[in-house]
């Protein structure tokens, strides 16, 4: 066992906790020999793909863990510090058999992690996540003999990233875009391919900061006024910015107005020339999506939260377009990731093609009231309530969806309950077609989970 | 102390001794040393041809930037390169991954200081108690280091390199040079340079391999053969081997004779004291008398030090030197840089030839000749320095004419000399013995393996 490493830092969906007091140098070496046990043992491969994004925090990381990796006996293409997508498109094109990107996505500066996926760019699911967990914790490695340590290349794959889009962008007007970079990973990326697919850059925050001291990189509504507000004073016709590693992007139309995820992807469903077949949605989207999209000769899949399941199922099912409430799209005519640097080219092509404006396009789009709330329980009886919740409610409605928390769909609306991973809290999120049915509901199934709640507690 | 640190920095063989956790720590006590003694302690490191290179390099990287150091790598290049970097381009210090001449699955971390010498002794030791004690003191995370690359170390030397040598005159004479880099790290460099100089070049083992396959890294005579046989073959000027790292050379000449280290030695160090009409060359107590013998007779003076060419290095700062090396091939010539530097070294040989009509072995034919006996004497490590004090103290019969402490026991008899010193790495006591034939050489050297075996075993329990 390797005591000094926490088991908190292994999530569901990647690794992450506080440099220097969850991880250190010496833990990624640990995660590296692991991710190449993992390699060599689960996958029979030989080959990773690693970058970082710009936390000051990430080149120790990086290079420990490329020690590790490389330990064992695996050959390493690294991309050294890039946007997320630069190094998953980079990892893609040289059939690698995984790829691993330092970062620790939107959170804040003195974060870091690491994430995983398959050489397509699909994530590593859950339980493979925790395969790498339990080789690390468990501290089951073996070094290879000198003759078979891996190679270390380092690649620069700027102009062929860039190309890729040149290849796919073919503008007749030079549309104005504001890129809110946060200073974080993007705008190593972002302005560049921009520039160079033809489009009109006005820069906010393009400048590396890694310390995200101009905005928090969470691109939450709070923090996208000043993107706002370039929007408006340079006539833009959008805006976009992105997250800290540039796996999700929030798009904000001509007028300033913010679009949530759900928006975006019916956009781009409705209007950007997609392939017909069936749409990823996580059970937390907005009932307009299936309304907007279905009547196009779109199918509908739900699926549980998290963007992992999201470029799974997009896999399986061969899927033109992928929606994640969160904010992760993938648009599959590029590749099967969320490199979130295909939303706002997608976009863009929409408007190259059409008289309307952004905003006129979303006007058509129903915005339905939503409310979410946070009912307090303890994490003991978390699941168990969940549970219990699924058995009486499973009985008494027709449309429920249990694969992540409880789904109902009802006439003129839906109520989705589901734990909290990090809290003690069950979240309720309601969405109908007006605010007295949202607040009906809302009232209706918090009275429910609050009495199992009750009970549970009780027994 | 010295548990980590040996003569030429921390070797062992990968994945057992020096796998990346012991690197990633080494690293960060190296990262501490520096970063107490600077705000933003600036490091290169690079790396011979060894397989093992890219992972020891990035854990090494990872324990310097995890103290707040900035590393900038500057690629598989020979360890001279990395030291003309640091000392010019204001680095604080540098790293070197190598092992030098030993066997492939072995590799080393030698650290240099921002002058571009290999670290002194007791620094070496501060590194190590940071480490034993694990007083290793990691950044904040808005202070950890920053890494980059710089891929000009080479030209930028090169350049250099050019500059402090008569180019002209090496271009004129159109050299054919047989050239063996071994796999080694003088493979990105040596090749192009020479023909550069308008030479006419033949390659051996001059691909990067990190596992040797063509020969043993150490230029010894016998992994020499190859190069041995061609030099003749083609009518080559003259042939020359670089070890692992490219610090050290070792000649051929025209007629496929193998040049022991310290024949070159004496030839540079003759050219240079002649020239300047006097100077102190530096080597230490085991190189040739030849070397005495020739700057001497033209008004120059010699100092001996204990082995190490960081000693040396360090000597030949303190004085002022001229010139040094040592009788392994290793050559310093503080013009340029105090450290060894094979590169110089071939373009210094091809100056000496050039400037004036005679061939290689008509140069070295000029030196004086002696025969040297080597060999050695097991001995536990922990009783090598009663056994050296039992010599000291009672040498016995034949009273020597001088005798010298520098590094073990150095004894002048009039038929020659004999050194007897405790090996700094390995459980033994080697034996030097000089003379001006083969037979007096052994017999100097017979009476002492004796001697030592026998107060060895005496004390051994």
């Amino acid at each position: 066992m390797i005591n000094d490493i926490s088991p908190h830092i292994f999530r569901a969906y990647d690794i992450r906790g506080l440099y220097n007091k969850d991880i250190f140098p010496m833990t990624f070496y640990h995660i590296g020999t692991s991710v190449g046990t993992y390699i060599k043992q689960d996958l029979g491969g030989k080959h990773l793909t690693v970058g970082c994004d710009i936390r000051r925090s990430s080149p120790p990381l990086v290079h420990s863990f490329i020690a590790g990796v490389t330990s064992i006996g695996i050959d390493v293409l690294f991309t050294g510090t890039t946007s997320f997508g630069q190094t998953l498109f980079t990892g893609w094109k040289n059939n690698q058999d995984l790829i691993s990107f330092v970062t620790a996505s939107h959170l804040p500066p003195e974060w870091n992690g690491i994430k995983f996926y398959y050489g397509d760019g699909v994530g590593l699911p859950e339980e493979e996540l925790i395969k790498i967990r339990d080789y690390t914790l468990e501290n089951r490695k073996t070094l290879s003999d000198w003759q078979q340590i891996g190679s270390v290349t380092q690649i620069e794959s700027n102009d062929i990233y860039t190309q890729f889009f040149k290849d796919r962008c073919n503008f007749k007007n030079k549309l104005k875009v504001a890129i809110d970079c946060g200073g974080a990973s993007m705008t190593l990326s972002a302005p560049e391919v921009f520039a160079n697919v033809g489009l009109e850059v006005i820069p906010v925050f393009c400048q590396p900061d890694p310390l995200f001291s101009q905005r928090p990189s969470d691109p939450k509504p709070q923090n996208l006024n000043v993107l706002v507000n370039k929007v408006r004073q340079n006539n833009c016709d959008f805006g976009v910015a992105f997250d800290g590693d540039g796996d999700r992007s929030v798009i904000v139309d001509n007028l300033g107005m913010i679009l949530s995820a759900d928006q975006t992807g019916i956009v781009i469903g409705k209007h950007g020339n997609l392939k017909k077949g069936t749409v990823i949605v996580n059970v937390e989207c907005s009932k307009a999506v299936k309304e907007q999209l279905e009547p196009l000769g779109y199918k509908i899949k739900q699926i549980p939260v998290g963007h992992t399941f999201l470029t799974l199922e997009a896999k399986k099912e061969h899927s033109p377009l992928g929606i994640e409430s969160s904010g992760h799209l993938i648009i599959t005519n590029y590749f099967l990731f969320d490199d979130a640097i295909v939303v706002p080219l997608k976009i863009a092509e929409i408007l190259d093609n059409t008289k309307s404006s952004l905003s006129e396009i979303v006007k058509e789009i129903p915005i339905y009231p939503t409310k979410k709330e946070e009912i307090p329980c303890p994490d003991e009886i978390k699941f168990h309530v969940i549970d219990k919740l699924k058995n009486e409610l499973s009985s008494e409605y027709s449309d429920i969806n249990v694969m992540d928390g409880i789904r109902i769909d009802l006439d003129n609306g839906w109520v989705l309950i589901r734990c909290s991973n990090t809290s003690p809290v069950i979240r309720l999120t309601t969405e109908a077609d007006s605010e007295k049915i949202v607040n009906e509901i809302t009232t209706e199934f918090k009275k429910k989970t609050e009495e199992i709640i009750k009970q549970v507690k009780n027994n | 102390m010295g548990r980590l640190f040996g003569t030429n920095g921390i070797r062992g063989i990968v994945n057992q001794g020096i796998d990346p956790r012991f690197c990633i720590e080494i690293g960060s006590a190296i990262g501490t040393y520096f970063k107490k003694r600077n705000s933003l302690p600036k490091i290169a490191i690079g790396t011979d041809a060894r397989l093992s290179n890219s992972m020891l390099k990035s854990a090494v990287a990872s324990g310097l930037l995890s103290t707040g150091c900035n590393v900038t790598d500057i690629g598989v290049v020979p360890s001279p390169v990395v030291q003309y970097t640091v000392k010019k381009k204001g680095f604080h210090a540098g790293v070197i991954i190598t092992a030098s001449h030993n066997p492939p699955e072995f590799n080393g971390i030698k650290v240099i200081a921002g002058d571009g010498t290999e670290l002194p002794k007791e620094i070496e030791d501060k590194i190590e108690t940071i480490y034993f004690n694990k007083d290793i003191v990691l950044a904040d995370w808005q202070e950890v280091g920053i890494y980059d690359q710089y891929d000009d170390a080479i030209d930028f030397y090169k350049q250099s390199l050019i500059s402090v040598i008569d180019i002209d005159l090496i271009k004129r004479k159109k050299f054919r040079v047989v050239l063996d880099c071994g796999g080694g790290a003088g493979c990105v460099i040596a090749p192009k340079l020479l023909s550069d100089l308008g030479c006419d070049v033949t390659c051996l083992f001059c691909k990067l391999d990190g596992t040797f396959s063509g020969r043993n890294s150490e230029p010894l005579k016998e992994n020499l053969t190859e190069l041995i046989k061609m030099v003749p073959q083609i009518k080559a000027d003259f042939g020359v081997a670089l070890d692992g790292d490219a610090d050290r050379a070792i000649f051929v000449d025209e007629n496929g004779r193998y040049l022991p280290g310290d024949k070159t030695l004496a030839l540079v160090a003759k050219y240079l004291t002649k020239i300047n009409k006097g100077g102190i060359t530096v080597t230490p107590v085991t190189s040739s008398s030849c070397v005495n013998d020739v700057v001497t007779k033209f008004g120059g003076t010699v100092i001996q030090t204990a082995v190490g060419s960081p000693i040396v290095a360090r000597v030949m700062m303190e004085n002022k030197a001229l010139f040094g090396g040592e009788e392994n091939g290793g050559l310093i010539f503080p013009d340029f840089q105090y450290c060894r530097d094979s590169i110089m070294s071939i373009l210094k040989i091809m100056e000496i030839i050039a400037t004036g009509e005679k061939s290689l072995s008509e140069l070295i034919y000029e030196i004086p000749n002696y025969d040297m006996f080597k060999t050695k004497v097991a001995c536990p490590n922990n009783i090598k320095e009663f056994v050296l004090k039992q010599m000291q103290e009672n040498i016995g019969e034949k009273t020597p004419i001088k005798i010298d402490k520098t590094d073990g026991l150095k004894m002048y008899f009039k038929e020659g000399w004999v050194l007897v010193r405790p090996s700094g790495t390995e459980p033994i006591f080697r034996i030097f013995a000089e003379s001006d034939n083969t037979k007096k050489a052994e017999n100097l050297g017979f009476d002492f393996i004796e001697k030592i075996e026998k107060i060895v075993t005496q004390n051994k329990n």
